[in-house]
């Protein structure tokens, strides 16, 4: 089942887009400083988010209301991030799919998105009915982790 | 010598300095904490920017966003330039000649600028406008230049390595 998906990144890096990157110096820098831009949209929402949940800021503020505003700073970035990302994997597509800190970083990645739109949605409106308080607050501490780890993951992949 | 020059050469012949730079782990860690709270610095200043160019949050005050932001903003502004100050130290003679460090001080000093342009005049009078979705053009143009050039100072961040 693995072969098909070593042969995606051997063609990601035998593409012109691999041939690109591999060979122009700017362009790498280029598209990290996009990937870093969008890491920083995308921290700030998903922080203002959580925060809120746990009850650090914006109190007075609809919970559901933020979440949904913030979440299209989310998806944005998200894009940004993905379209940047898979460029910087298309690099060193091989030294990627071999290395765990990549693996775990999109293993984390996965969870991070799939969760946000299900268990953390939940959570929100929860919050905003004001029924239980503990709940969606663990949810905010396992998302703030979850997209956390993403980032230290990605830092692992450069000096692993 | 010009006196900052020998006050970098002093830095990073240091024995501080050397640790830190020919470390396995601490500067690496460093480093990363530093890249992580660009999350934390931009991100949430970022958010109220966009809030005052009437894109997020619609519907609540300018000024309850700032109160929410504006702590965590300087947050990861004191993350930053600790960690940032120990990245430079290990690395200061260095960092004195590239160019693209030398601009992301001057980038950094113009953002601090501009938003003390903005707390000290038009973020005054907050409260005539903060229900509006739109804010006033001084309020909106300072947003545009924070917006602008915290990005430049990450982007003349990553480039360092470069030169």
């Amino acid at each position: 089942m693995f072969v098909w998906l070593h042969m995606l990144f051997a063609a990601l890096a035998h593409s012109q887009l691999g041939h690109a990157m591999q060979t122009s110096r700017w362009g790498f820098a280029l598209v990290e400083m996009a990937h870093l831009l969008g890491l920083a949209f995308l921290g700030g929402s998903i922080l203002i988010v959580d925060l809120r949940i746990l009850g650090v800021i914006l109190k007075n503020e609809s919970a559901v209301a933020i979440g949904r505003s913030l979440t299209r700073v989310l998806i944005f970035s998200l894009v940004v991030m993905a379209i940047s990302g898979i460029a910087l994997l298309s690099e060193e597509a091989e030294k990627c799919y071999l290395s765990p800190a990549f693996r775990c970083k999109m293993a984390l990645l996965a969870t991070a998105i799939v969760f946000y739109f299900t268990v953390h949605r939940i959570a929100l409106r929860r919050k905003e009915m004001g029924t239980s308080s503990l709940w969606p607050r663990a949810v905010a501490v396992i998302s703030l982790l979850l997209w956390l780890g993403v980032g230290v993951a990605g830092r692992a992949i450069g000096l692993l | 010598m010009p006196f900052l020059q020998q006050f970098c050469h002093a830095l990073y012949g240091s024995s501080f300095g050397t640790m830190l730079r020919e470390s396995n782990n601490a500067f690496s860690v460093i480093e990363s904490v530093h890249v992580l709270s660009i999350a934390l610095l931009f991100g949430t200043v970022a958010v109220l920017d966009l809030r005052m160019l009437g894109l997020v949050l619609r519907p609540i005050p300018v000024g309850s966003v700032a109160r929410g932001t504006l702590p965590l903003t300087w947050c990861g502004f004191a993350v930053s330039v600790t960690s940032g100050f120990l990245l430079f130290w290990a690395e200061a003679e260095k960092m004195y000649a590239n160019p693209s460090f030398r601009a992301k001080l001057v980038l950094l000093a113009l953002a601090g600028f501009n938003a003390f342009v903005f707390h000290t005049t038009i973020f005054r009078r907050a409260r005539e406008w903060e229900l509006l979705t739109l804010p006033p053009w001084r309020a909106r143009a300072a947003a545009i230049a924070s917006l602008t050039l915290w990005s430049g100072v990450i982007v003349a961040g990553r480039a360092i390595a470069y030169f």
